[in-house]
């Protein structure tokens, strides 16, 4: 233990110190008036105001998830896959609302599901739809917007219709599968490509309580990190960005989507806390760009990207990356067109 | 090893921090007061995360594999990695714990973009009455404003002009029903107390039958705010209106004319009274206080108000 402590100790020690005075030395004197004191103090009140309100969400995901790993076995999943593709389709849209995984924690699962033997495009209908058509990230947007409750029902409706789309597509065209030939499977030490078996080693209550913590507080740290750098991204863009140039793209019709698109794609936030981030954002932009921000972000963002990565064909995925793109933005334009 | 107990600690953190947040009070700077218990109980489950993580450390010490199997999500091995990702958790923290906390003001509300014209989700038909109203009519701060509005704003339905003139002063459609109510209650009122529970509700009733309140007076408490384009007479009494988070907080406001607005700084707080009238801002026309008194008063306990959700229920 003592070898770890100086090992990470004295970086770590460094690391706050430089933390600490960077921010003495800047609280101080900000060499430019965009970071003046005012812009520090709004820019911490929305950080930790996002991560505040994020963590019950995050939390209640990372403990049903872990309580999914340890007490429900794929191929529980798997026996109740249907084998009629459509009814697969619609199946795979709707697992969501059953076992509503966060998009991280989807990846991994979904990946074994399919070398398991359930069909790739219903995995992937799941892999898209998963993270928003499920009940936590319905409660979510519909806190988030509780004044405009449309918001949640069309977020939910459109994402479903994409996955359905995106599914039968693939059912129609694909043809080999969609996994990489040589599975990556230990060869990049990526956080999530550990195969998670379980079922096989559970002793007693104990032993499950203490699985299902360890998870949850694996997770929590997994989810945590993008959480984080996505609140640090948002409050500095809402306090340091005039809204002026924001409006700049707002008042764009066709841009404001790509935009919104775009923004949901780097941010990377989790599906149960980004219609807080979105909601922030509903003085500016109109109802279609904020819904194309909650159905895009949640299926295709960066983090997920880099995921899919480690486990799907490029091809596959650019492809799947450009078909959600094109179909989120004539969806939400088209609900912008109804509502 | 090493990895549980910097977990441990961070969780501890998070947890302190939520608890310090509630013990002084700065909890309603961050989060709408009905999300706080949902915050407060995950303050417990990060806890639970916690003593999980120092069980797992002693497990390890004790040389027993921690009953949490084979699936581990390991920690990356590179030491630069975990410096930054544990960075990355410990900077909120000492961001909440070392760094006064203030209260959002005139800055970000720049940012975000002041509305002085109530809610935006309830657009006022600008076609019904505005183009008919003269410029200098409605700068008119006599009484009978009132009626010549009335008289002249055409109501959407056509049965709401045969109705007495209360009626036909707030003629609504399906969205703006409950504005319509709230008017006709405060417009019996002989001054208008724009209240902190209602205040978004007040503002965008009071913007949205603006004929019928013109000449009425009115009160307002929140932080001053300017624009350049306000010039030396102008200032907006200004809130922020929090729904959830303070990330989401947007502020509202109403435009002051007083001929002294410049002894007043940015973000000191006000109670001005006045009679309400309309200008022109940035090429719109917009609700405008002619403040006939201003007071500067305590800053109160929430800086923020909240939207109404049982507005109309």
């Amino acid at each position: 233990m003592l070898k770890f402590l100086f090992r990470f100790g004295t970086p770590l020690l460094g690391v706050g110190c430089l933390i600490m005075l960077a921010l003495i030395v800047t609280n101080r004197e900000w060499p430019t008036e965009l970071l003046n004191a005012a812009n520090l103090q709004s820019f911490k009140i929305l950080f930790i105001s996002i991560i505040l309100e994020a963590f019950p969400f995050i939390l209640l995901g990372v403990l049903f998830s872990a309580l999914l790993q340890v007490f429900v076995t794929d191929e529980l999943i798997q026996k109740f896959t249907p084998k009629n593709p459509i009814a697969g389709v619609l199946f795979g849209a709707l697992l969501g609302i059953l076992f509503p995984l966060c998009e991280c924690g989807m990846i991994p699962v979904v990946r074994r599901l399919i070398r398991k033997g359930m069909p790739a495009y219903i995995g992937i209908v799941y892999l898209l739809a998963g993270p928003i058509v499920n009940p936590i990230v319905y409660a979510s947007t519909f806190t988030a917007f509780r004044t405009k409750p449309e918001m949640a029902y069309s977020r939910m409706g459109l994402a479903f219709a994409i996955a359905v789309i995106v599914g039968l597509l693939l059912y129609k065209f694909m043809k080999k599968s969609p996994l990489k030939a040589t599975p990556a499977l230990h060869m990049a030490h990526h956080g999530h490509s550990h195969s998670h078996d379980h079922g096989a080693h559970h002793k007693g209550f104990k032993g499950r309580v203490a699985s299902i913590l360890s998870h949850a507080s694996d997770e929590f740290f997994e989810m945590g990190k993008y959480l984080i750098f996505g609140a640090l991204l948002t409050a500095v863009i809402q306090s340091v960005i005039d809204r002026n140039t924001l409006a700049a793209f707002a008042d764009q019709p066709v841009f404001s989507y790509i935009f919104m698109m775009g923004f949901a794609f780097i941010l990377s936030i989790c599906s149960t806390s980004d219609a807080f981030i979105a909601s922030s954002f509903s003085g500016m932009f109109d109802f279609g760009p904020l819904l194309a921000f909650l159905v895009f972000g949640p299926m295709i963002d960066l983090k997920n990207t880099l995921m899919l990565l480690t486990t799907f064909r490029v091809k596959f995925v650019l492809i799947l990356i450009a078909l959600t793109a094109a179909l989120t933005f004539i969806g939400a334009v088209i609900t912008e067109a109804l509502l | 090893m090493i990895h549980h107990l910097i977990r441990a600690a961070i969780l501890t953190g998070f947890a302190m921090f939520i608890v310090y947040l509630d013990r002084t009070g700065e909890m309603m700077l961050y989060i709408a007061p009905r999300m706080e218990l949902y915050v407060k109980l995950s303050a417990l489950g990060l806890y639970a995360a916690a003593i999980y993580q120092i069980y797992a450390a002693l497990q390890k010490r004790m040389g027993k594999q921690a009953p949490d199997c084979d699936c581990e999500h390991e920690p990356s091995p590179s030491i630069i990695k975990n410096v930054l990702i544990y960075g990355l958790f410990v900077f909120p923290l000492l961001l909440g714990f070392l760094i006064p906390t203030g209260t959002l003001g005139s800055a970000l509300a720049s940012k975000k973009g002041m509305s002085l014209s109530g809610s935006a989700s309830i657009e006022r038909t600008d076609n019904t009455a505005s183009p008919e109203l003269d410029p200098s009519e409605s700068q008119g701060l006599n009484a009978d404003a009132d009626t010549k509005a009335a008289a002249q704003s055409p109501s959407k339905e056509e049965n709401a002009k045969a109705e007495s003139g209360i009626d036909a002063l707030f003629p609504y459609d399906e969205y703006t029903e409950t504005h319509a109510a709230y008017g006709k209650k405060l417009y019996e009122q002989a001054l208008i107390s724009v209240p902190e529970k209602q205040f978004i509700e007040t503002l965008t009733t009071l913007d949205l039958y603006r004929e019928a309140f013109i000449g009425k007076e009115v009160e307002i408490t929140g932080f001053v705010y300017r624009e350049e384009d306000m010039g030396k007479e102008r200032l907006a009494i200004s809130r922020f209106a929090m729904n959830c988070c303070s990330a989401d907080a947007l502020p509202y406001g109403l435009m002051i004319i007083w001929p002294k607005a410049l002894d007043y700084v940015e973000d000191e707080w006000v109670t001005v009274k006045g009679t309400l009238t309309t200008s022109t801002y940035m090429d719109n026309e917009i609700i405008t206080l002619d403040a006939i008194k201003m007071e500067r008063v305590k800053a109160p306990e929430s800086p923020y108000v909240y939207p109404d959700l049982d507005f109309g229920l």
